[in-house]
């Protein structure tokens, strides 16, 4: 749902400068680049206004047709500057008047003509051939587009700051305990008093607590994502608000009245941009909220989503037990990254003396430690950035195969022109005359493929962002921008000059007697340059099975991935989140929650109707502490048992499907006034019941009763389908208000018959009726929040499939263009066979030996490259060896294949010569 | 005075791109996004003024002294510092030689009999 706003029509996007719509600032950037062509003179002049006119008038048109507006105006503005580029060259070399010396300088003039003049031959050269100009450039477009295309998303994603002055010196602050199983733990009121006080490496220090509130005003309730923050967060982002003001002191001291500063995207959606918004208020659940600011365009802290910033009260005197807030901060100057990470691991003896009941003995069980990440790798994620460069990577393989694809075509090409070649050398055409003719053809190649590929990235970009896959984050900053430009430029150009480059090479030592004499016929060097690009297939061939076996090793992670057992069923469930917001007490807020799930359970096609305080495998937070064992004291020496949990209503276990092992479910008589009971999964049992947990006592608060346990429960993997299983207990909603004061959320689970499930709309109406200021929040099947779980492993892999696809498509056309070269050049040798008697299954036995040598040494090749290579993908596997013995054979095989289906027509064309005809043609 | 100015009549006929910029700046200095618009409204859309070709214009009809910048001149309320472009005296000749010619056209053609509107 959210992500529908993503698409091309979509709130503007990050675009060349001032907050334009994408498919405008990639227009406006290309016609600049394009612009740099103009003399120099006129280039001065006019290229500011030019493009500053261009870019109003798209805006103009994206205002009134969208995208397909900018589009029909940017072509038409695009083609006008190309027309106007040679004319202005033309009037700039010759000279408008003669008192006009104000155009051009000659030096780059005369350049410009001689490559103007070569590309023009070079392009009649290629119309003359339109079927070798398409392969070409079909080639080049994919290889490029496709690096383009994954460079985009790595620099904007992995490489580009965050858009904060100096970013890279916004750090972010987290605390570990893997003593106590937390190996991820935020901030508490102590720590972050601890660190304002001494720790003087940082220049300043925020802490945020991002929450989901209710925003009421509207047409409908609103649950949207507000961040509280300290006032010192302006400072440490460097980010200001541009309408009103910024947070004081004395908006985060206790009982101040609450302010609040809106993003630039709520301030549009909401209030229309109202510039007269400052001293408007807002509904915040229950809190008149005066709006005192707006935070600027591309402000997007902590991301995208967040509507509202209001100030978070931080308690100096605080404890240094609840750890839930986060923070970030700005490196003092001069301090590196290494210093800080030294000088707040000194910092945390200061815990025991600011806090004497942790000592050190209980910190150093506990493992205690605190880590400084830069902002921007922490919000990339280690893992997901591994899994970018492997891609990029990939593609890069791609763009290698295809040039190599393109140097055959060229190689083929140039061979057919020997004589002519000789001929003019012999005639003393110099080197540097006949490389500039090839060089001329390899730049037309490479520009107008990378311009092709530019469009194709273009494109593919434009499809990634609009299906916003969940694995990406920056997803709403990656835009076709200047640097693609740039770097497409940079590619073709390398890719041209290589290809350019490789016919001179050949022809650097080329014996032209021997040609002239023997007319080009099969001959010693005619048997080298076969050899020549005999290597290069044998290279693409080895370069696509680097990627078979790549790609093979994300399937299989993929597969295991889907194939393990979440612990329950997660076919035919909906899970539907609805918000009570803050102000209700525990007992009335289960009750609205329990009706609700009720009365769904009353529509058709409901089976059963649960209700849990989180989405299993849903990642995110999750409640959990330490706790204690009725009939098990604590030995104060040892580190208590720590376990999560979350609050549950009638049918859970029945509406997952989640198998009861022992004892008995919850009954809603267990909340009626008896005694407080609970349910554990196995894991718990396990690890601290000793096997036995029904009757036993288990509490999580200090004071109050122990619940009795009555039921266990099988593993789910809660916390995600790659995370391990952890003991988790599940208590009744009614019981578990030490833990829950308020029941701000609940999600339904709703398990209907098999492809019955209600509307939407049906439970939006029951909510409604029951409490009209209730919103739905997330509403998604249990089988999409699998596949959230799986979305990194299936990102890389649907990424390097479809690199893995074009990279073979294109090593198999290397390979049947060679091969089909090869028997075109021995029509006679194999006329004369055949009329010596050889069978045509000689004969094409002999083609399938051909190229049964060059797919054996690609093979070969292929898999030591993949040995070396494929353990870099350690980190985006799983559950799968970087050696998996099933995708080393599998991928070889899969490539013979294509190499004989390669094959196949042109040995099929060799055994039918015609002997007669043959010798005839000489 | 004028010995050394190029006669009007040089310049005519005008090439219609030209024709319509002098006539968007007859009334006043504009600047180019300005006369795009000037130009795209009083035609209906038929004649659009693509950056490259407005300036390549605009800067052939400065060279031929027809129009010139403004330069330091901006509009206060405009903070992107455009540049103004205005007509000189001969590019307003020019204008007006190439009306009267266009006009004595138009009248022609409304004399004709081919026409039917005699």
């Amino acid at each position: 749902m959210s992500h529908a706003s993503r698409g091309p029509e979509g709130p503007p996007r990050r675009g060349a400068g001032d907050g334009l719509p994408a498919s405008v600032g990639w227009v406006v950037a290309a016609y600049a680049a394009l612009g740099r062509f103009l003399p120099g003179d006129f280039r001065s002049r006019f290229l500011d206004d030019a493009v500053r006119d261009l870019r109003d008038t798209l805006r103009a048109g994206h205002a009134r047709r969208g995208w397909p507006g900018v589009v029909t105006a940017g072509t038409a503005a695009l083609a006008d500057m190309m027309r106007r580029i040679p004319v202005e060259w033309w009037k700039a070399l010759r000279g408008t008047g003669e008192n006009r010396g104000r155009s051009g300088h000659p030096g780059t003039g005369e350049w410009m003509m001689t490559l103007w003049n070569d590309l023009r031959i070079a392009a009649r050269a290629l119309a003359r051939r339109p079927a070798y100009a398409m392969a070409a450039l079909v080639t080049l477009a994919l290889g490029i587009g496709a690096t383009v295309a994954i460079f985009t998303v790595v620099n904007d994603v992995v490489i580009r700051s965050l858009p904060y002055p100096d970013a890279d010196r916004v750090v972010v602050i987290e605390h570990h305990a893997p003593g106590l199983s937390l190996p991820n733990l935020e901030n508490s009121a102590g720590t972050l008093n601890l660190y304002w006080k001494r720790a003087d490496f940082l220049q300043s220090l925020a802490a945020y607590d991002q929450q989901q509130r209710n925003l009421l005003g509207g047409p409908h309730p609103d649950r949207v994502e507000v961040v509280a923050v300290t006032p010192q967060l302006f400072q440490v982002l460097g980010a200001h608000p541009s309408v009103g003001r910024a947070f004081t002191a004395d908006d985060a001291a206790q009982g101040a009245a609450p302010v609040g500063i809106l993003t630039h995207a709520a301030w549009v959606t909401r209030f229309g941009a109202d510039p007269g918004v400052v001293g408007r208020t807002v509904q915040v659940d229950d809190a008149t909220t005066e709006i005192v600011g707006v935070m600027p365009e591309g402000f997007a802290f902590p991301d995208p989503d967040a509507a509202l910033l209001t100030p978070l009260y931080v308690d100096p005197n605080g404890t240094f037990g609840t750890f839930g807030t986060a923070a970030v901060a700005r490196l003092a100057p001069g301090v590196t990254l290494e210093q800080a990470q030294a000088r707040i691991q000194q910092l945390q003896s200061g815990i025991s003396e600011m806090f004497p009941d942790i000592t050190p003995d209980f910190l150093k069980q506990a493992g205690w430690g605190a880590t400084v990440e830069r902002l921007q790798d922490k919000v990339v994620g280690a893992k997901i950035a591994s899994a970018l460069w492997i891609v990029l990577a990939t593609v890069g393989f791609v763009l290698l195969i295809a040039c190599a694809n393109v140097a055959n075509l060229f190689l083929v090409r140039a061979e057919s022109r020997q004589k002519e070649l000789a001929l003019r050398a012999a005639m003393g055409a110099g080197r540097g005359h006949i490389a500039s003719g090839f060089l001329g053809e390899a730049l037309l190649l490479g520009g107008v493929g990378g311009a092709l590929g530019l469009l194709l990235a273009w494109g593919g970009i434009h499809l990634l962002v609009s299906n916003g896959p969940a694995a990406l984050p920056r997803l709403h900053e990656i835009s076709v921008d200047g640097t693609s430009l740039l770097f497409a430029g940079l590619v073709s150009l390398v890719s041209s000059l290589a290809l350019g480059a490789i016919p001179l090479v050949r022809y650097s030592g080329v014996r032209l007697a021997s040609i002239l004499r023997d007319g080009g016929r099969a001959s010693t060097d005619g048997r080298e340059r076969h050899r020549t690009r005999s290597v290069l297939v044998t290279a693409q061939l080895a370069l696509a099975l680097v990627l078979l076996v790549g790609s093979g090793l994300m399937l299989r992670s993929f597969d295991r991935l889907r194939s393990v057992d979440p612990g329950f069923d997660p076919h035919d469930v909906l899970t539907v989140g609805m918000s009570l917001g803050d102000g209700v007490e525990n007992t009335e807020a289960a009750a609205f929650y329990q009706r609700v799930a009720d009365e769904v359970a009353a529509l058709p096609g409901v089976q059963k109707v649960g209700l849990s305080s989180a989405i299993p495998v849903g990642g995110g937070n999750h409640n959990g502490g330490s706790f204690y064992i009725d009939d098990k004291p604590r030995d104060e020496s040892q580190l208590p048992p720590v376990a999560m949990y979350k609050a549950v209503g009638a049918d859970y276990l029945a509406a997952l499907r989640l198998p009861l092992l022992e004892g008995r479910d919850l009954t809603r008589t267990d909340w009626n006034g008896g005694e407080p009971v609970a349910l554990v999964n196995k894991a718990f049992e396990d690890q601290f019941l000793d096997g036995k947990a029904v009757g036993r006592g288990v509490r999580w608060d200090t004071a109050g009763a122990f619940a009795r346990v009555v039921g266990v429960v099988g593993n789910v993997r809660e916390q995600g389908l790659q995370e391990d299983v952890r003991p988790w207990a599940y208590l009744p909603m009614v019981e578990a208000g030490w833990a829950y004061p308020h029941l701000s959320r609940m999600y339904l689970f709703i398990r209907s018959d098999p492809g019955t499930a209600p509307p939407v709309t049906a439970i939006r109406d029951i909510v409604g009726r029951l409490n009209a200021s209730v919103p739905l929040t997330t509403v998604r099947t249990m089988d999409q929040v699998m596949a959230r779980s799986m979305a990194e492993t299936s990102f890389t892999m649907v990424l390097l499939a479809i690199a893995t696809g074009v990279a073979l498509f294109l090593g198999a056309v290397g390979l049947f263009g060679v091969i089909s070269y090869v028997v075109s050049q021995r029509t006679r040798e194999i006329g004369v066979r055949a009329a010596l008697g050889a069978r045509r299954e000689d004969i094409r036995r002999m083609v399938f030996r051909e190229s049964a040598g060059v797919a054996v040494a690609g093979v070969a090749l292929g898999l030591v490259a993949a040995y070396g290579l494929t353990r870099l993908m350690g980190a985006v596997l799983f559950d799968v060896s970087a050696t998996d013995p099933v995708s080393f054979v599998a991928a070889p095989v899969l490539l013979v294949a294509v190499t004989v289906t390669a094959t196949w027509l042109p040995a099929r064309r060799a055994s039918r010569v015609d002997p007669m005809e043959a010798l005839r043609a000489e | 005075m004028t010995s050394r100015t190029p006669a009007p009549a040089s310049f005519i006929p005008l090439k219609p791109a030209r024709f319509h910029i002098l006539l968007a700046l007859a009334d006043g200095a504009r600047h180019g996004f300005s006369i795009r618009e000037v130009v795209e409204a009083r035609t209906e859309g038929a004649v659009k003024l693509w950056p490259a070709t407005l300036y390549g214009a605009v800067r052939d009809m400065s060279d031929e002294g027809l129009v010139e910048a403004l330069e330091g001149e901006e509009d206060p309320d405009d903070d992107q510092r455009r540049r103004y472009y205005r007509l000189t005296s001969l590019g307003r000749e020019v204008l007006r030689a190439e009306a009267d010619r266009l006009q004595s056209l138009v009248d022609a053609a409304r004399g004709s009999a081919a026409l039917g509107r005699t």
